[in-house]
């Protein structure tokens, strides 16, 4: 992620890069794109608190859904990562409301069949899960999207880039990260035991 | 009956613990934040049951992991508490030590590390 305070905005705007996440209470911008990845964007409507994730689940959900699910875990674990930062700030995902961006479909993506699908399935069980309010999704298509999100008021705004040569750089660096978490989808965290 | 309490904010965290030590014979017992669960504890021991180990959050609305841990000690010094988290900065691992912690598993886990650790913490 990268802060810039000298843009046409006026505001700082904080630029996620792929597998990053951002939350904020105050007025700023959160702006991200993506191509095969997801952006979600949550807002706290009680404390007025918001942020994005940028992330993929790398690969297919088994038929059992989410929970037993090893590579919904990373899913999972992305959210996780967003929603903590969120309550740090004073957040409670009971007043969450939730849009969704990207998982669009590219031809010869990562070799692997339906990333798209899979991830999108993976939001709507998620959410429905979480009992989170989604509020808007714009998801699929094979176009990239550039998203701003105003973590004050909880607003977004997507561009699609039908040029998909617009945002090179960016969709060189998503397609970094998404080799990087599909080479190594058995990511798991480490277990300490204290004596 | 011995019960085993998760303590996370997330439905989706918790009914993965749960599915993960299923075959483990306790009373799975939720609650999603820390406050919510010392009642809980307070509750179960109320009607003379056992609670063998909680598995605890750390970034949660009303009551932290951290803090849940300090007031769990001050009326149970004994019963494990096993933190579960994204959280694995070396200051938060060692606050949460010194609370009183006996494990801390970065999420995501696996079920098979889940089950190994928990097994361990009860004996
Ligand atoms: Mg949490």
């Amino acid at each position: 992620m990268i802060r810039s305070d000298n843009n046409r905005f006026g505001k700082p705007l904080y630029i996620l890069y792929p597998g990053d996440h951002h939350a904020a209470a105050d007025n700023s911008l959160i702006a991200t794109v993506v191509g095969s990845c997801v952006a979600v964007c949550l807002y706290d409507y009680r404390k007025m608190i918001g942020g994005v994730g940028h992330f993929i689940v790398p690969g297919s959900i088994g038929t059992e859904g989410i929970i037993a699910d090893e590579v919904a875990a990373q899913g999972i674990t992305s959210m996780e990562h967003l929603i903590g930062e969120i309550v740090k700030l004073g957040g409670d995902r009971k007043s969450f409301r939730a849009t969704l961006y990207g998982a669009g479909e590219f031809s010869g993506d990562h070799g692997l069949d339906n990333v798209a699908g899979s991830n999108i399935q993976f939001l709507h069980e998620y959410f429905k899960l979480e009992k989170i309010q989604v509020a808007r999704e714009d998801l699929g298509g094979n176009y990239r999207r550039k998203i701003f999100f105003c973590p004050r008021t909880g607003s977004s705004f997507r561009k699609i880039l039908m040029n998909n040569r617009d945002h090179s750089e960016f969709m060189r660096l998503e397609s970094e990260y998404i080799n990087g978490v599909f080479g190594n989808n058995e990511r798991f965290g480490k277990v300490l035991l204290f004596d | 009956m011995k019960h085993i309490m998760v303590i996370d904010d997330s439905p989706t965290i918790r009914t993965s613990v749960e599915f993960a030590l299923n075959g483990l014979g306790y009373a799975m017992d939720q609650a999603e934040n820390g406050s919510d669960a010392l009642e809980k504890v307070k509750s179960i021991k109320g009607k003379g049951e056992d609670v063998a180990l909680c598995i605890v959050d750390i970034n949660m609305p009303v009551m932290d992991g951290i803090t849940f841990i300090g007031e769990f000690r001050k009326v149970d010094r004994f019963t494990p508490v096993l933190v579960l988290t994204t959280e694995s900065e070396e200051g938060k691992i060692k606050a949460g030590k010194e609370a009183g912690a006996s494990g801390w598993i970065v999420k995501p886990f696996k079920n098979q590390d889940m089950m190994d650790i928990v097994q361990k913490l009860v004996k």
